[in-house]
């Protein structure tokens, strides 16, 4: 593995790590903007145009 | 989420539900970093109507109809998050249920099932995304090894566990 990808992997690692040790209320704020951002994009047209294909 | 919350404790409050335990994407968040889900599992107890054996969400849906929330398919749409109310279906369930525990969000008592319950309830589902929640769990290193073993073992899940490691875990165990 490349230096390069080592650094890459650690970093996600970490962000991980410290998105785990929020309090319960700051991830489920979290939750609620993941879920809106996956609903825009399954209703986004490019994507029903791609689905369609 | 919050909103939808306190409407879950009030049925509790009304009766309509016993205790409850929130499973799933939902309840791993509280011991990982947040996970894309579209719903939220939450584990009950019921009593049976009166006069009958049977366990029925009905009085569930009715109650919450009555408030003006909508079903969609399995789930019921409350302060628009789908929830899905799911009574307990085994003896891991029932103690999953039993043994969860109680935290705070935004000063409403929620109870999440534990880390290890809710790795011994991915590993008997067995989907795709079970198995990577499970994962996260061990690299987490929020899991009591003795409580997972002893919960996986009083449930016939060790041979399962043992495959998944041989598949998933090869070199980290």
């Amino acid at each position: 593995m490349s230096e390069w990808m080592r650094k890459v992997l650690e970093g996600k690692r970490a962000e991980r790590k410290r998105l785990a040790a929020l309090p319960f209320s700051e991830k489920l704020k979290l939750l609620t903007q993941l879920r809106d951002r996956s609903l825009a994009i399954a209703a986004s047209p490019l994507r029903r145009q791609s689905r369609s294909r | 989420m919050t909103p939808t919350l306190k409407v879950i404790n009030q049925m509790q409050a009304d009766g309509v539900i016993g205790q409850y335990a929130i499973g799933g994407a939902v309840g791993a968040t509280f011991y990982l970093e947040p996970a894309d889900t579209l719903d939220i599992d939450v584990f009950v107890s019921l009593q049976p109507s009166p006069g009958s054996s049977f366990l029925s969400l009905t009085p569930i849906y009715d109650y919450l109809a009555a408030r003006g929330f909508k079903s969609e398919n399995e789930h019921i749409v409350i302060e628009g998050w789908p929830v899905q109310f799911l009574p307990p279906a085994d003896a891991l369930g029932e103690e999953a249920l039993a043994q969860a525990i109680e935290t705070e969000v935004e000063g409403i008592k929620v109870r999440v099932m534990s880390a290890e319950h809710l790795v011994a309830i991915a590993l008997q589902t067995g989907r795709a995304k079970d198995f990577s929640r499970i994962l996260q769990f061990v690299e987490s290193g929020v899991l009591h090894t003795d409580k997972l073993d002893q919960i996986l073992s009083r449930h016939g899940l060790l041979a399962k566990w043992e495959q998944f490691g041989q598949k998933f875990m090869r070199g980290d165990t």
